[in-house]
This record gives structure tokens, C-alpha cells and sequence, in this order.
């Protein structure tokens, strides 16, 4: 229902824009062309390596790929330094760019073995290659975040999560894990063998060596229930708590320049599956990239249009298991901010950014995604120490980002918020150490592991304040 | 006459049969399909099926003679470029962070139907 809405303002922008002729045409064109790039190789010859959104670049030295656990170790002992682990690209932040080597750890994917409901996985392992895995067995994650290219290991390393006010984000199944150190040294770590190690490596930005397998915590591999409905954003705003509190997965999305939301919320069922239908998100995107394009001059008469377009769309339901609902594809580029804020701050900090937007930047159309996760205790996990609701901006990855330093950051920071790993931010040093308190602990881990800064690029040097 | 006129007509006609693209494999069958070689199938396993072989995805499907044909025209040159670049919804290098640029042209090659250059 709403892709055909969809559609209808797609459509019906490029017949205003032609009727409209060339005032219409400068109004409407707001599509930006591909952003500029760096040469495909370099004058050394080197290939370039551009992350998913593709604002950070890198001509790596060499890319390495061991196909096991020794040849990781051994592969680590030489390598030239910087040596950055990549999995997908997913993260916006400068993690993985390095002169020296990048290391996939594709090659090293999949389930090796149960120890009765944990598994032993692979850390290379895509999420999306983990869910039919863990199936086999009847079993499933009890969470997953709403994109499932990431690698595991690249997931746990910047904190990634779902949604749920009573999960965890996914570093919080990890019950033991595997790290080689840059010096190819193995370390089984646990909350009970070398805990410091573990606490410190669960979320690490790969910045302490390479994880080679990880024990995973699994559930019973249930069908549930995905709705998606939209309503007014404060209607939305009035319900988010209860509705934390009454499913299994919650999330919001406050679209701006519109007043409305969608929701979105999974509950486990017995009920028979029933097939989800094609993807809307991108339909949606298009309309609301359409009304900007027709009528970003007035927030008025663009609200006006969202309303009478998209708010009495039907609700969409689907039943399937977790880890086919749980995580959609997103074809649509952008760049992203997010911020871990505290519970009680998180709605509070969602209308003030959206007020923002709505007086400073009509170019965004976006939807604003909310959701909640459930405290854990490693040292660098954005949700140590209490439940966190998360507020995250897009951008597409064609348009302006800038402003979301200049503008969205500071509201953020005002009120206590953490930054998601992988997503922008300005953050470093001191600033984070106000943020963590086991910063200093995870720094000195760090040294004992790798003191000569091995795994460190300028930005991770940066953040850890070494420069 | 008229038969050196039918035969020049049904010879076009059998020209125009072999130029129509092969019916594109069903969803069912595209999950199916991977290169002969094992290192593409391993790359094209972790870095291009997730979008190529998903429909919803709007990625020209593997072996979808219709929606690869005029990319293909575009030449390998700007495909591969595409391809480590990022292009449109495309990220760039499909997230393959250990392709070379002739893995790139074996996928590319395998996606748009191609594999048999003659």
C-alpha cells in the first residue's frame, strides 16, 4: 500500500516538474550528481577501497585474506602496519582505511561447532550467512540489527545492535572469544579467563588484534509477527515507552517535514507464515525524496502533501523466522549519525532534532530511526552501565552530511549521548573518557597487547588520543 | 524468387531468434546459479549475491540477459569501474575488500550472462 502511494508522488513530482517547466525544474532538482572520487587505482597502482556509503577511501599496500586461524597469526607477525580488519564497510567512521593492510576475514565463515545451545562461529561470518546457519540447528540470534551484510566480527567491534528493550546489542551473546594479537598470539578469553581481555575485546574497533571465533549465545529459532503501521509522529512519541514495554522488538522511525512515524514492532507467534511481499522502504524513500524535490520550499504544504499521501496507508503485517524479518535490505546508500542516549533523554533529544531539521535543513528526507537497547558491561559498549535509546540521522549518500556535525552532534552531546562506533561523530580522546568510564582500562589493554600501535591508523590514533 | 526472398526472411528471423536474450532463471532458480570457478563462487557467495540473486534489491538479477544487456554495451572498462567505485545503490568493489580487478571482471562476466566470451 505504500509503495503505490509511493509511486503516486514519484510520478506525480517528475509531472509537476514538466508542467511546471524550468522554475518548477530548479525547484524540484534537488538530486545531486555521484559525489566525486579518487582514481579506481592509485599512481603506485594500488586499488582503491571505499567503504559502504563511500565517503572514507584507501589504497591499501596489500589486502590480505588468511584462509585459517595460523595463517591469520602468521599473516599478523609480518604484515605491514597499519594492518585494519574489514568486514563489510558498514562503518562511516574511518576504522577501516589504512596505507598498509587491509584483512578480510571472509575466508574464515561459518558455524564450527555447538557446545550444547552456544555456538562456536567463525568471526568473518556475514550475519546474513548466520541466520540460515544457526537455523539448521533450530536456533537463532536473539536480536539482530535492521541491515545483516555486516561480518560478525566487524558487528561486535563497533557495537552493533538491534532493537528491544530487554536485548542486548549483539556483543551481548558473545559469552567467549578468540583474539590473535598483532605478535600472532592466541587468546581464548572469557568472563572467566582472562576476563580483562574479554570485557576490553567484545567491542574493540578492532584496534587489539584480529578476532578468529567467537561463542555465541542462541534462542529457539520462533516465527514472529513484523507489523509496520504510520501515524502521527506525537502520537508516536506518546506510545514509544508503553510499546518498548509490550514488544519483543520495537523501533520508530519520525519522519520529518511530514508529522508522521512508522512503526515497527516484532512479537513472537505459533501463527503459520505469511509472506512479507515485496520491499516498500525504497518506494517510500522515493516518495519522500519526491515530496522534497516538489515542495521542499514550504514545510507547510509538504507536511500537507505527506499527510494526504502516505498517513492512511495500511498496515503491513508478515510472520517468519527472526532472522528473515529481523534485518531488510537497504538499497539505498546514505551516511548516518547515531547516538546512544539516556533512556529517559531519548524522546526528549528525537523532537529536538526534528524541530531542527524541520527549521535549518529541508533538504533531508530521511526518516529519523529510534530504537532502545538493553544495558551490558563491556568496557566500550555504548550501553555499559544502563538501557540506552538510540537516535540515528541519515542522509543520502549523494547529499550534504556536514550538517550533521554542525547541527545534530551537539544536541546529542548536550544530553549525554554516546556514539555508535561505526556512525559519524566527532568524538576523541578526553571527550570519550568522560563518556566510558573503563576508558583507561581498555587503553591499557590495548598498550599491553599492542604496543607498538600496529593495528592503529591516524583516526584510531586520533580517537585514543596517541597523537 | 519468392523463395530466395523466404529463405533471406526466415534466415533473419532465425537471426533474430539467436539474438533474443535467454529467459531470465526465476528467483528460485537464480539463488541456484554460481560461477564454475571456486574462488569467484566464494566471492560472489559473501559480496554479490545478497543483492544480485534478491529481486527487491533492484540489482540487475545473475543471468538476466535483459537487465545486464545494455550495461554489458557500456563495455567491461565502465562496468569494472562502476564496480570499484560504487555506482547508484551499487557500493563500491560489492564490498569485496580482497577482489582484484579480475575477480571484478569474472563476476561481472558470470552476473550478466557472459562467462563464454566467443
Amino acid at each position: 500500500m505504500i509503495s503505490r502511494r509511493a509511486a503516486l508522488v514519484a510520478g506525480g513530482s517528475t509531472a509537476a516538474v514538466v508542467a511546471a517547466g524550468g522554475t518548477g525544474y530548479l525547484v524540484a532538482t534537488h538530486d545531486k550528481p555521484e559525489p566525486l572520487s579518487p582514481p579506481s587505482v592509485n599512481a603506485d597502482g594500488k586499488l582503491l577501497w571505499r567503504n559502504w556509503s563511500g565517503i572514507q577511501t584507501a589504497y591499501p599496500s596489500a589486502r590480505l585474506a588468511p584462509r585459517d586461524e595460523g595463517e591469520l597469526a602468521s599473516m599478523l607477525k609480518t604484515a605491514t602496519a597499519p594492518v585494519r580488519p574489514v568486514g563489510a564497510g558498514h562503518s562511516f567512521t574511518a576504522l577501516a582505511p589504512t596505507s598498509g593492510s587491509l584483512l578480510s576475514l571472509d575466508s574464515l565463515s561459518g558455524v564450527i561447532s555447538w557446545e550444547g545451545d552456544e555456538a562456536l562461529v567463525l568471526a568473518g561470518t556475514r550475519l546474513g550467512a548466520l541466520g540460515p546457519a544457526l537455523a539448521e540447528k533450530g536456533r537463532a540470534m536473539a536480536n539482530l540489527p535492521d541491515i545483516n551484510k555486516q561480518s560478525l566480527a566487524g558487528a561486535l567491534a563497533t557495537a552493533t545492535h538491534g532493537t528491544g528493550s530487554k536485548l542486548q546489542a549483539l556483543h551481548g551473546d558473545v559469552t567467549g572469544l578468540r583474539l590473535v594479537t598483532p605478535d600472532g598470539r592466541v587468546i581464548d578469553c572469557s568472563a572467566d579467563s582472562n576476563a580483562e581481555v574479554f570485557q576490553a575485546a567484545r567491542v574493540s574497533l578492532g584496534a587489539l588484534g584480529v578476532i578468529s571465533q567467537v561463542r555465541l549465545k542462541t534462542i529457539p529459532n520462533r516465527r514472529i509477527r513484523r507489523r509496520v503501521w504510520i501515524e502521527p509522529f506525537q502520537d508516536a512519541l506518546a506510545k514509544a515507552e508503553a510499546r518498548w514495554a509490550q514488544h519483543r522488538n520495537f523501533e520508530f522511525y519520525a519522519v520529518p517535514f511530514t508529522g508522521l512515524a512508522v512503526g515497527i514492532s516484532h512479537d513472537e507467534t505459533d501463527d503459520p507464515a505469511q509472506a512479507r511481499g515485496a520491499d516498500q522502504d525504497s518506494a517510500f524513500l522515493d516518495a519522500l525524496k519526491g515530496l522534497r524535490n516538489l515542495l521542499g520550499f514550504s514545510t507547510p504544504l509538504r507536511k500537507a502533501a505527506a499527510r494526504a499521501l502516505l498517513a492512511s496507508a495500511k498496515p503491513e503485517t508478515a510472520v517468519d523466522e527472526g532472522w528473515k524479518l529481523l534485518s531488510t535490505e537497504r538499497p539505498v546508500r546514505f551516511n548516518e549519525m547515531e547516538f546512544h542516549l539516556p533512556a529517559d533523554r531519548q524522546l526528549k533529544v528525537l523532537e529536538e532534532v526534528v524541530a531542527t531539521l524541520e527549521k535549518e535543513r529541508p533538504d533531508v528526507f530521511f526518516p529519523i530511526e529510534v530504537r532502545r537497547i538493553a544495558s551490558d558491561d563491556a568496557w566500550l559498549s555504548p550501553f555499559q552501565g544502563g538501557a540506552r535509546g538510540s537516535v540515528a540521522v541519515h542522509t543520502h549518500y549523494k547529499d550534504d552530511f556536514a550538517f550533521l556535525y554542525e547541527l545534530i552532534e551537539p544536541i546529542f552531546r548536550r544530553h549525554g549521548g554516546r556514539p555508535h562506533w561505526g556512525k559519524l561523530h566527532t568524538l576523541k580522546d578526553q571527550q570519550l573518557a568522560a563518556l566510558y568510564p573503563r576508558w583507561e582500562d581498555f587503553l591499557k589493554v590495548r598498550a599491553e597487547l599492542d604496543p607498538q600501535g600496529r593495528m592503529l591508523n591516524p583516526y584510531l590514533k586520533g580517537l585514543f588520543g596517541l597523537v | 524468387m519468392r523463395a530466395v526472398l523466404s529463405a533471406i526472411a526466415a534466415i533473419l528471423l532465425l537471426a533474430a531468434c539467436g539474438e533474443k536474450p535467454p529467459v531470465a532463471p526465476t528467483p528460485e532458480q537464480a539463488l541456484l546459479l554460481k560461477p564454475a570457478d571456486p574462488r569467484l563462487a566464494g566471492l560472489y557467495e559473501t559480496s554479490c549475491k545478497a543483492c544480485h540473486a534478491a529481486p527487491d534489491t533492484g540489482a540487475p538479477q545473475v543471468h538476466d540477459r535483459a537487465a545486464w544487456d545494455p550495461r554489458w554495451k557500456q563495455g567491461e572498462a565502465v562496468l569494472l569501474d562502476h564496480t570499484i567505485q560504487g555506482y547508484k545503490a551499487m557500493p563500491a568493489s560489492g564490498q569485496c575488500a580482497t577482489c582484484a580487478p579480475d575477480d571484478f571482471k569474472g563476476l561481472i562476466r558470470f552476473m550478466a550472462g557472459r562467462e563464454d566470451p566467443a
